[in-house]
């Protein structure tokens, strides 16, 4: 193996205490990761501070994960990493429904209604990346300026021809596999001659299934035809290298990184469990990058160390250091405060923890928005049993999906959506496979042969839906905190409030109805039903629905024109503070029917280059700390 | 081990068979049924795990190889005893998620709170080896996987 082993360096608190880095990054996910490497491999000493622990990056610390996860009776997205009450992570299982009027404060993050959101983000090295499923769609252009277009959300302070070259960065660094055809044909530009780095994952033949009835039928909406088509999701998992890709030269996937020779990273093999943990670490996670930052040997990473003060120079607004709580043990509250110092100040731990650490050390905002705007995209769920068996519950967690109403000028009064076809079952809805089993067992009273078909029967052919539907920013959904919600640490817990407004809850409706029309078209039987007594169900206009949140936090830090009107500039730079960004999709504005992280990757290779030129500017070259 | 307890171990197998619907081979290459053998015996005790061992195999002689009178048997003796019943359907779940699932209100009522009767999965060696993932002819989420590709291709399993 050509490539260089990864050597992380670990450091103690004194070696941090005795040391000013030109460098400071609070949180080890994929924002900190990408300016980490960027900014080390451009001279600059770095500090990662990570609140949870190490052992991701250590062979055997990820198969301890993959063996809780095993053993773990509830598989949620957070199942594989055990909980750490001095770095608490929310997890969908401790959701409960609300009782109007009521705070709900039993868990981390402290709900304050009217809807109870059960997204999750995941406080380990490597972030939420540790769990996420991999999907990377670029946002559309008409995305950047939904306020202009469509009167909804806000406007980007660019457009999507500024972001075009680093979606194409971000895409090179995390390896992604995916058909450009497929993706132009649902309206995203691309430049001439592009392709991914790796082809798109096989179609499943589930989704093969679908397309054969689905593909070509038409759907008005507003006196406008929508084409449904089948088409792939471009992932970040790795694939089969793209001859063309970069002009001929090809593509090497990365391998993990690991401080033990090994170094994993398999072609994908058909897992069928990219959330929340590929075994073979297919799936690209920010330890590959922080692996990168690690190889310059100037980058720093003290874990077990959350932030939980940002202190401000009251004279120049200058950011001095960021203090920060450091345990031993997550068994135990014992603690050490200390402070990081720098040049430099990124804050990447991601859209809830920024707005809280922000709100903690009293940082605002002038424009008062630091909290505010928190966006996610709530999903609606419709699942149906296909006519024939299709072998469900095989290959990647959604390699399909439905993208006609993504955009149209139905956005001026109903919110847009993308529709996943999911080939792990109805799970996400019902709890299923393992709810099947107990039913067959408990209620139907199933065993032996008669058992075995009945599993093929019910789990064989489900089809389950995701509608991934757009959330505008509104000030009211927001982060804050509150001196009587802290953790065991001490440190604020983040309050959250959302509600899912009309322009959304149309959109519920609508979906409905074509998932109705989807299920009629292929000729499945529509098993859909929603509970009044789910934590994500309301009504709208007499009709029930539940919404599942989509663990795409955002918009808690926007960016744009002014310090009126944004937290951050375009670099995802403070307004208020010079030398302090804000990372991550807390910075963006609209999160359209993307998920996340593509984008905010390519947001982060857009800071790195200012805070380059920051760095050697007059200003923070002599700052004095 | 015992004369007895290797005897019911035998049972065991012969009753896993019957209610899981997979052959002695399919079960014995899981190498779980010592380890839910001892499972079970952990959770609700020996005795109760001997009694329901032993009707099945009295069950199993008096039907003498006769399906109907031996599902019959099942039926009334095993799966619709307010005492039997529930373990027989834990040991169903066992043997394809494996997860033990605490016993029922009503069981623990009747029959004594055991002390390590709680909802656990056995261990992560157990976790691969659920027949529910042969059963629908895909692999356990996470583990054994069948490669590059395999899920365009048609499923093997079909309906009856």
């Amino acid at each position: 193996m050509s490539q260089k082993q990864t050597s992380v360096q670990l450091v103690d608190l004194q070696t941090v205490a005795n040391t000013t880095y030109d460098v400071v990054i609070v949180g080890a996910g994929i924002s900190g990761a990408v300016v980490a490497k960027e900014l080390s491999e451009q001279g600059n000493q770095v500090l990662i501070l990570e609140a949870g622990s190490y052992k991701d990056l250590t062979l055997a610390g990820f198969q301890s994960y993959v063996n809780t996860f095993y053993t773990a009776v509830e598989k949620d997205n957070n199942a594989p990493f055990p909980r750490n009450p001095n770095a608490p992570s929310p997890r969908s299982p401790d959701v409960s429904k609300l009782i109007p009027g009521q705070t709900d404060a039993r868990n981390y993050l402290v709900q304050q209604g009217p809807l109870a959101l059960d997204s999750s983000y995941t406080r380990v090295t490597g972030g939420t990346t540790m769990h996420w499923e991999g999907k990377t769609p670029r946002m559309i252009p008409d995305d950047f300026k939904t306020r202009t277009l469509h009167g909804q959300g806000l406007d980007w302070p660019m457009e999507y021809d500024e972001i075009m070259p680093y979606y194409r960065i971000a895409e090179n660094e995390l390896g992604i596999s995916g058909s450009v055809e497929d993706q132009k044909a649902i309206g995203v530009p691309f430049k001439e001659g592009y392709v991914y780095p790796m082809q798109n994952m096989p179609p499943s033949y589930l989704d093969q299934k679908v397309a054969e009835k689905l593909d070509d039928t038409k759907i008005e909406l507003n006196g406008e035809t929508y084409q449904l088509e089948v088409k792939t999701f471009p992932q970040a998992r790795n694939g089969v290298p793209h001859p063309d890709y970069n002009q001929g030269k090809g593509f090497i996937p990365d391998k993990l990184t690991s401080v033990h020779p090994v170094e994993y990273g398999e072609r994908c093999q058909g897992n069928a469990n990219c959330t929340p943990l590929c075994p073979v670490q297919a799936k690209y996670d920010a330890r590959r990058t922080l692996g990168k930052a690690f190889r310059t040997n100037r980058v720093h990473l003290l874990s077990q160390a959350v932030a939980s003060k940002i202190e401000i120079n009251s004279e120049n607004g200058h950011v001095t250091a960021v203090q920060f709580k450091h345990y031993q043990d997550s068994d135990s509250p014992q603690h050490t405060t200390a402070t990081a110092k720098g040049r430099l100040f990124v804050i990447a731990a991601n859209a809830v923890e920024n707005a809280r650490l922000l709100l903690a050390s009293g940082i605002k905002s002038t424009s008062g928005l630091v909290g505010k705007n928190l966006m996610d995209h709530p999903y609606m769920l419709a699942w149906g049993l296909m006519p024939k068996a299709t072998g469900t519950m095989r290959g990647p967690i959604c390699t399909s999906g439905i993208s006609a109403f993504r955009q149209g000028s139905f956005r001026n009064q109903q919110a847009a959506f993308a529709i996943d076809i999911h080939n792990d079952g109805w799970g996400w809805a019902t709890g299923s496979p393992y709810s099947e089993v107990l039913d067959i067992v408990n209620n139907k009273n199933k065993y032996g042969q008669e058992l075995r078909q009945e599993l093929i029967s019910r789990i064989s052919r489900q089809l389950l839906l995701a509608f991934m539907i757009e959330l505008p920013a509104d000030p009211s959904n927001q982060i804050a905190i509150d001196p009587k919600y802290t953790d065991r640490l001490g440190n604020y817990r983040p309050l959250v409030s959302f509600n899912v407004p009309d322009y959304c809850r149309q959109t519920f409706a609508y979906a409905r109805h074509v998932s109705r029309l989807i299920f009629q078209r292929t000729g499945a039987e529509d098993c859909t039903h929603y509970d009044p007594t789910d934590y994500g169900y309301f009504t709208y206009k007499g009709e029930g629905y539940t919404f599942k949140g989509g663990n795409h936090y955002a918009g808690t830090h926007v960016m744009g024109t002014n310090k009126h009107n944004s937290v951050v500039d375009k670099y995802q730079r403070s307004w208020d503070h010079k030398n302090l960004y804000l990372v991550g999709a807390g910075s963006m504005p609209t999160i359209g029917t993307s998920n996340t992280t593509l984008t905010l990757a390519a947001l982060c290779f857009i800071s790195t280059e200012q805070m380059m030129k920051d760095l050697k500017s007059q200003e923070l070259r002599h700052a004095v700390v | 081990m015992s004369i007895d307890r290797s005897q019911l171990m035998k049972h065991f197998l012969d009753f896993s068979v019957v209610v899981t619907g997979f052959s002695k081979f399919n079960l014995q290459g899981t190498d779980q049924v010592a380890a839910y053998y001892a499972t079970i015996e952990k959770v609700v005790g020996d005795e109760i795990l001997a009694e329901l061992l032993r009707t099945f195999h009295r069950l199993a002689e008096q039907a003498t190889g006769n399906q109907l009178i031996m599902d019959r048997g099942m039926r009334t003796d095993i799966f619709g005893s307010e005492k039997l019943g529930p373990i027989a359907r834990n040991i169903i779940k066992l043997w394809y998620v494996a997860t033990w699932y605490q016993l029922p209100q009503s069981w623990r009522d009747n029959f004594g709170v055991k002390e390590n009767d709680v909802t656990f999965v056995v261990s992560p060696q157990a976790y691969p080896e659920g027949l529910l993932w042969p059963a629908i002819g895909v692999n356990p989420p996470a583990a054994k996987a069948p490669g590059y590709g395999t899920w365009s291709s048609p499923p093997v399993i079909t309906l009856r």
